[in-house]
């Protein structure tokens, strides 16, 4: 730089001088805006972190290790993954997981939403019963389960009271398919209620003025119910759907205490074998790959039924 | 500024919570740590407990040992809900790992995790030590054995029924039995759901089946024998056929274990095959006379091998501090006469050269012990795969449930094999 150069660029600083402090300053302060967000959300962001992100890359590296929980885990690829759907247990549990996520899931939404849409209206009688059908949701499922299996089992309330009028005992926890219908059952009296909750508040948000236009105009109780309720709840019944259908998928600690996962593996769920069999059989490697296996299972299905619902939606926007 | 303030703010908590990470840190550097020769130790020590081994018993037993050892406290560590070795796993895998652990049978894979004991010339008058040797290393000592290949009998059912129990010494006589305790009136055998309907199974198989071919497992997992052939299908064969006459009812896989011993307690059933530790449940129940016992009936020779394995054994961990102390215990626990025989007692076990005061079924139990040509155990090479027992119950059930006994058997076979893979 020669000597007019610097001149002129002496010359010219006193002009731009007040804009460029302004600028500056304006810097500043959004740096410390960012830094004051970054200080504020950052233990959350890293706390979330350590105890979610940071568990789920390592359930995703163990997947890829043959690691036993004692010995050094050696790298093995896939192998854990493609086995999966050799092992036996694990194929059987997933078609049993399959008929409890469709069935549970089936009759908890249906019968939460009948439920709700009876005890809609305010009343003390409807809080009453709203509460029964709550009740069972705030006791541990482990609970439930050795509760029913007193009821249920061989030896249980039901079959005794059978066997004193010298009828032989329901096959409730013995026979193989009633066993898997009685597992359903108990799930879904426990879950249900949490459902109800839901839809009796969505409910109240549904407008009265739109229900009455549908009385006045003739609209049957079911009409009015399938074409006005349903529809404006139906954000509601989508996330319940999502929560049941994720709930579902790892039922474990209703099987545990109410049939051990038997007769003969007939109730053994996926979560079941991960945590009866892979994890108590020292198979930490594999057990990763069946959780991880479950994530992406549990994510795609609640991806699916939000898009259906996204679909729906603007399939509805669009005939309006 | 506003800013500043929220940074002196976010400083200053930093700073505190830096302290107070140190000061925590500090004071867990001063929680005394456990010494390491075997005068002055804390010995960390995790126990099954169970109806017959109780806390109250553990305790007992180990202020005996404090008595003797002034410097030396022990603790019980208790497992809740879960096993010994899933505990062990908890402790060692939050880096707090304990002295002593109780029935855990180390493995190929686990046994880095414990102390080599081969050196310990004590170990070679514990039972059953040479066949839970891994590599020609021991590992686990005991202080008893657990028989488990045994019919426990209601005696009145065995009347009524005109039988005569030591006439009962092949599978043949034990089905004919089954006929005519049905005719009698009773329900022949006892089964229950959980692990019993697997464990039933193996005790019945296993005394035939090991004893013809003493290394049956290890021949399996080299692929020369298979679950669908031989007699491993033969006994599923004739379990199958007890299901179809009634002989075991369907209706028992709804019975939780408890359940079912209390049924045969109860006389509802007339025959049990379980281990010796039946024994001080019927002790307890006060009903040990109204029952008998006889050796698992087979298909050869008679009486069999017992199928047994090591009772009220311990592993010393490799990360204990304490290596002395934790040693010296376990030597105490093994071979002193007052805390084996009171272990013996506590859960129906046996020893040689060991006795306590047994009820009638316990003399009956060591009869069969005396008259038995030898023991074979489940453990190092003859040891099934992780999860076999968990499979096998499930097959079993499903073969109660009304599938083939083929069937289960290539189901057996389709799971070891994909285990093995």
């Amino acid at each position: 730089m020669g000597l007019t150069d610097t001149v002129i660029a002496d010359a010219r600083s006193p002009r731009v001088q007040p804009g460029e402090n302004a600028a500056r300053r304006k810097r500043i302060r959004r740096l410390k805006e960012t830094a004051v967000s970054l200080g504020m959300a950052g233990p959350a962001v890293a706390l979330y972190s350590l105890l979610m992100v940071v568990p789920v890359l390592v359930a995703i590296y163990l997947s890829l290790t043959d690691w036993d929980g004692f010995s050094a885990a050696d790298f093995i690829g896939i192998r854990n993954y493609l086995h999966l759907f050799t092992d036996t247990n694990t194929t059987h549990s997933m078609w049993v997981t399959l008929i409890v996520v469709v069935f549970g899931s089936a009759f908890e939404i249906g019968l939460g939403l009948a439920y709700a849409l009876a005890l809609r209206q305010k009343s003390r009688t409807n809080s009453v019963f709203r509460a029964l059908a709550y009740y069972p949701h705030v006791i541990s499922a482990l609970i439930l389960g050795f509760l029913w299996n007193a009821i249920l089992g061989t030896n249980g309330a039901f079959n005794s009271l059978l066997a004193s009028f010298g009828i032989k005992p329901v096959g409730f926890l013995f026979e193989q398919n009633l066993a898997l219908i009685s597992l359903i059952a108990v799930i879904v009296w426990a879950g249900f209620g949490f459902n109800v909750v839901l839809f009796v508040a969505a409910l109240q948000t549904v407008p009265l003025e739109l229900i009455e236009a549908a009385e006045i105009d003739g609209a049957s109780r079911w009409q009015i119910n399938r074409h006005i309720v349903i529809p404006m709840i139906s954000p509601v019944v989508t996330v319940a759907l999502i929560l049941n259908l994720i709930g579902l998928l790892r039922v474990y600690d209703i099987v545990v205490s109410l049939t051990g996962g038997g007769p003969g593996g007939a109730t053994q769920t996926y979560a079941f074998v991960i945590l009866m069999q892979s994890f108590g059989g020292t198979k930490i490697g594999y057990a990763n790959a069946q959780a991880v296996f479950l994530m992406i299972v549990s994510a795609a299905l609640a991806l699916l039924v939000t898009a259906l619902r996204n679909r729906s939606d603007r399939a509805a926007g669009g005939e309006g | 500024m506003k800013g500043t303030g929220i940074w002196r703010r976010v400083g200053a908590a930093a700073v505190l919570a830096g302290a107070a990470s140190m000061v925590l840190a500090g004071c867990a550097a001063k929680t005394p740590a456990s010494t390491s020769g075997s005068g002055s130790a804390h010995l960390r020590v995790i126990m099954n407990v169970t109806p017959n081994l109780t806390v109250a018993f553990w305790n007992d037993l180990f202020s005996k040992y404090e008595k003797a050892h002034p410097g030396v406290t022990i603790s019980l560590e208790r497992t809740g809900t879960i096993q010994a070795s899933d505990k062990l796993n908890q402790d060692l895998a939050a880096g707090d790992p304990p002295d002593i652990v109780q029935q855990v049978t180390p493995t190929a894979q686990t046994v880095k995790l414990f102390t080599d004991l081969s050196d310990q010339s004590w170990t070679k008058d514990t039972p059953l030590v040479d066949n839970y040797k891994i590599n020609g290393k021991t590992y686990l000592v005991g202080a008893g054995q657990q028989v488990q290949s045994l019919v426990f009998y209601n005696k009145e059912a065995f009347q009524k029924a005109g039988l005569d129990a030591s006439a009962i010494t092949s599978v043949a006589d034990l089905t004919d039995a089954m006929g005519k305790l049905k005719a009698a009136g009773y329900v022949p055998l006892q089964t229950a759901g959980q692990w019993v309907t697997g464990a039933q199974f193996t005790l019945f198989n296993d005394s035939t089946t090991m004893t013809q071919t003493p290394n049956w497992i290890k021949q399996r997992t080299e692929g020369k024998v298979k679950f669908s052939e031989g007699q491993y299908l033969d006994s599923l064969k004739t379990y199958q056929s007890w299901v179809e006459d009634g002989y075991l009812q369907k209706s028992d896989l709804g019975l939780a274990y408890a359940d079912g011993q209390t049924n045969f307690l109860n006389g509802k059933s007339a025959m049990y095959m379980m281990g010796s530790f039946f024994v001080p449940a019927a002790d307890q129940a006060k009903k040990s006379d109204q029952f008998g016992v006889f050796s698992m009936p087979t298909t050869g020779k008679y009486p069999t091998k017992q199928f047994s394995n090591i009772a009220d054994s311990y592993v010393v961990v490799k990360q204990s501090k304490n290596q002395k102390a934790a040693i010296d215990f376990v030597k105490w626990l093994t071979t002193d006469k007052t805390a084996v025989t009171a272990e013996l007692a506590a859960d129906g076990n046996f020893r040689a050269g060991y006795s306590y005061k047994m009820s009638s079924l316990g003399d009956g139990v060591q009869k069969i012990v005396n008259a038995s040509p030898g023991g074979f155990v489940e453990a190092a090479d003859e040891q099934p795969l992780t999860g076999f027992s968990t499979e096998l119950t499930s097959q079993i059930q499903s073969l109660i449930s009304g599938t083939s006994a083929k069937q289960v058997a290539q189901n057996l076979d389709k799971w070891w094999d994909s285990q093995t893979q």
